[in-house]
């Protein structure tokens, strides 16, 4: 299964392993099942006109939930419910009651949040809304909620916290969990975001008309704009010391993990990708590798016109040195943007790409923008080694992340 | 004793005292009636004062920004301008910006809602959807101060402040900024007060006149309070305080985790950092003397706020400063009124 070769020598305590994945996903459950779908080149997104009257679009929907074990009786949200489900498959088999568990962190990401419980006529009377049964919708509300529903769910007693950074967040979350980790502030971390679908963002895209009506078609010349999907994915993360210790499955290592921000627009992407251009470069640099070791990249791709030029610039500048272009896919032409969820969903995805060597192409690519550093992967999915995967997320806000995972070859020289 | 890590060079708040640069002084305060929205009766809350950004920073836009927004781009001002520092002279790239919120842009969003409501979702307002992310206040402190290091916004129930410190002092830790702009607060919006309202948890000093009582419920505030934290020795400047450590946890263990993060020490003063619920102030009073071991040196959070019951812990921290406490250790306490704590030990110069 796996199959990379460049080895890590690296000192365990400082070392940072994803060890737990947990998805929820327009395919189903499970990373296998969002493996299998996507391998089979399944698109996700399906013309959509019932979250309010006027709406017409695609978007991809988390259909079949499962229930909820051991639920409590609070209020949960949509996407508290998708990162509960989530978090439960990351953890697996993990015993709920362990020290181990009770003292981590959960450390989630949403934009979303509870705002899918809220109705528009709280603006005009919040009181009566709230007395008419909106009061214990509006507790879910604050961006928290996700990380404390996981954390009460699981028994997960450490720091919890929502990490807030638009579409960034969830890759934030995760770089920020392996913080805390270096930190000693917790055993473990369970980091990943979730988002579910909902008027409110549905609305807010179509307003700013960043919604391309039909299936997207990120980087390519004719694209126009983004479509929303749902999800949640979950990550348990630990230092390889305490991985090996208990004789836990390392799924993959955490090599590099940066965050930048534009300071440009609190909308549009800097032009030429500077931002995320040192974001990537910071994360290599992290890793201590150059982009030559890099075997994919995971893009945000969203589809719109602004974001793809910028990020195909951020490329050409971050992959310069590169001997050979760079190769590129977004996985959102398949189940669209789930945005406090993609940098989570997508990170999954460069780690299928590390332990299958598979590269996923972009679906409906067919005219793509023109780079001579950027290797567009359209078409079948591509057999190689992939030593290094890098997933790349960017937001409202100018807010950019950049991950790096590669497999769990070690070095004999390891602490 | 724990290595010390970041020192905090400025401090600057909007907050009900007003706009200002470094510590606050000495001046109780009480609440003020609402008139920003139509209520049933007198209504009561701690309240910033209607004040022009750009009079206080000149050149700062704020049109059609949420006012937490508006609010952490002039408090960050300030608090740059109290720390001495030059952006133009600091790598831009370096400096990195952790706003901790609890709700996040709730006027905007609430905009938002107010705009479907009247048109229907399918011809809502573009304006306040962005603007109303949680990430709007960072992200528009960046792009004032073309800060392009790491710009993060994390929310924690209880804890927004203490966490949005723990981040940043991480971020320096880790080598992945020189420089951190620290901020935390909340806007009071009518449909935020309603719901503290409708849940029962509002003193009765909201609905009357009368001075503020111990009692049940609390009175809510709103502002946002900033920080500048570097790597102590980073420039020979004077330090409010030395940031060593800091643990929050939802429901954990508070003594065994606080007193491990104290190595043995005992801190000579604890600052109470709670809400003014009664839960939480008493637990937090409670926690406070089972980890010091007495109850002297230990400020109450509603003193140490100065009528303020219900703010962020960084306006609790900068307000604690102004009081000039003696030097030595102190812990920053809070307690959510569940099991959930936040503990920040600090070194007073």
């Amino acid at each position: 299964m796996i199959s990379g070769r460049l080895t890590l020598v690296t000192d365990s305590r400082k070392t940072i392993v994803v060890t737990g994945v947990g998805v929820v996903s327009p395919y189903g459950l499970g990373v296998d099942c969002l493996q299998a779908g996507m391998f089979s080149g399944k698109c996700c997104l399906a013309p959509t006109n019932d979250f309010y009257p006027g709406f017409v679009g695609s978007t991809a929907q988390v259909s079949g939930l499962p229930p909820l074990q051991n639920e409590f009786g609070f209020r949960y949200s949509r996407s508290d419910r998708l990162a509960m489900v989530a978090a439960r498959d990351a953890v697996g088999n993990l015993d709920y009651e362990s020290n181990a568990l009770r003292g981590s962190g959960v450390f989630m990401a949403s934009t979303v949040a509870g705002l899918s419980e809220i109705d528009p006529e709280i603006a005009e009377n919040p009181s009566a809304w709230y007395q008419r049964g909106g009061l214990a919708r509006a507790a879910s509300y604050p961006p928290a909620r996700v990380a404390d529903a996981v954390g009460e769910y699981l028994g997960v007693r450490g720091p919890r916290c929502a990490i807030s950074a638009a579409c960034a967040s969830s890759a934030m979350a995760i770089a920020l969990a392996a913080n805390m980790l270096l930190d000693g502030a917790a055993p473990m971390m369970l980091a990943g975001g979730s988002d579910a679908l909902c008027p409110f963002t549905l609305s807010g895209f179509n307003s700013l008309q960043a919604l391309d009506p039909d299936p997207c078609r990120p980087f390519d010349r004719n694209r126009k704009g983004l479509n929303l999907g749902e999800g949640a994915a979950v990550f348990v993360l630990e230092t390889l010391e305490r991985a090996e210790a208990r004789n836990a499955n390392v799924l993959a290592v955490l090599r590099g993990w940066a965050m930048t921000n534009d300071a440009f627009h609190s909308t549009a992407p800097q032009t030429e990708g500077n931002g995320l251009a040192d974001c990537m470069r910071l994360a290599m640099e992290m890793a201590e590798v150059s982009g030559d070791n890099i075997g994919y990249v995971n893009a945000h791709g969203t589809g719109t016109p602004l974001n793809d030029v910028a990020e195909t610039s951020a490329y050409e500048t971050a992959f310069r040195e590169r001997k050979r272009p760079i190769p590129v896919s977004s996985t959102k032409s398949y189940f669209g943007h789930c945005l406090g969820a993609a940098g989570a969903l997508e990170a999954v995805i460069a780690i299928i790409a590390v332990r299958c060597g598979a590269l996923l192409p972009t679906l409906r690519l067919a005219d793509p923008i023109e780079s001579p550093s950027v290797d567009w992967l359209r078409g079948k999915v591509l057999r190689q080694e992939v030593p290094l995967a890098m997933s790349v997320s960017a937001g409202f806000g100018g807010s950019n992340a950049a991950l790096i995972f590669g497999n769990g070859q070690f070095g004999s020289g390891r602490g | 004793m724990t290595p010390t890590l970041a020192a905090i060079t400025g401090i600057g708040s909007v907050s009900p005292y007003g706009p200002l640069a470094g510590l606050i002084p000495p001046c109780a305060l009480e609440p003020e009636a609402i008139t920003a929205w139509p209520t049933s009766g007198l209504r009561r809350a701690f309240l910033v004062k209607p004040f022009r950004p750009a009079s206080v920073v000149p050149g700062l836009k704020t049109r059609r920004l949420d006012r937490l927004s508006a609010w952490a781009m002039v408090a960050s001002s300030l608090a740059i301008q109290d720390a001495g520092i030059d952006l133009s002279q600091e790598d831009r790239s370096r400096v990195a910006v952790v706003f901790g919120t609890g709700l996040g842009c709730a006027e905007l969003t609430e905009a938002f809602f107010h705009s479907a409501a009247a048109h229907g979702w399918s011809a809502t307002d573009p304006s306040p959807f962005p603007e109303g992310l949680a990430n709007a206040p960072a992200s528009h402190v960046a792009l004032w101060h073309e800060a392009r290091g790491p710009n993060v916004t994390v929310g924690c129930k209880g804890f927004a402040g203490e966490s949005a410190l723990i981040q940043a002092a991480s971020l320096l830790r880790h080598g992945l900024a020189d420089l951190a702009i620290v901020l935390a607060g909340d806007t009071l919006t009518r449909a935020v007060y309603d719901w503290y309202e409708v849940a029962g948890l509002l003193s009765p000093s909201c609905f009357n006149s009368e001075p503020l009582a111990d009692g049940s419920g609390f009175v809510p505030s709103e502002g946002v309070a900033a920080l500048v934290l570097e790597p102590t020795g980073r420039r020979e400047v004077r330090a409010y305080a030395h940031f060593s450590s800091g643990r929050w946890s939802a429901d954990g263990e508070a003594v065994e985790t606080i007193r491990q993060m104290l190595g043995g020490s005992v801190p000579s003063i604890t600052i109470c950092a709670s809400n003014g619920a009664p839960c939480a102030t008493s637990s937090t009073s409670a926690l406070a003397g089972e980890i010091s071991g007495t109850s002297s040196g230990i400020v109450p959070a509603q003193a140490a706020a100065a009528g303020l019951t219900d703010t962020s812990a960084l306006l609790h921290l900068i307000l604690a400063l102004s009081g000039q406490p003696p030097s030595g250790q102190a812990l920053l306490l809070g307690t959510s009124g569940e099991n959930g704590f936040a503990a920040l030990l600090l070194e007073l110069p």
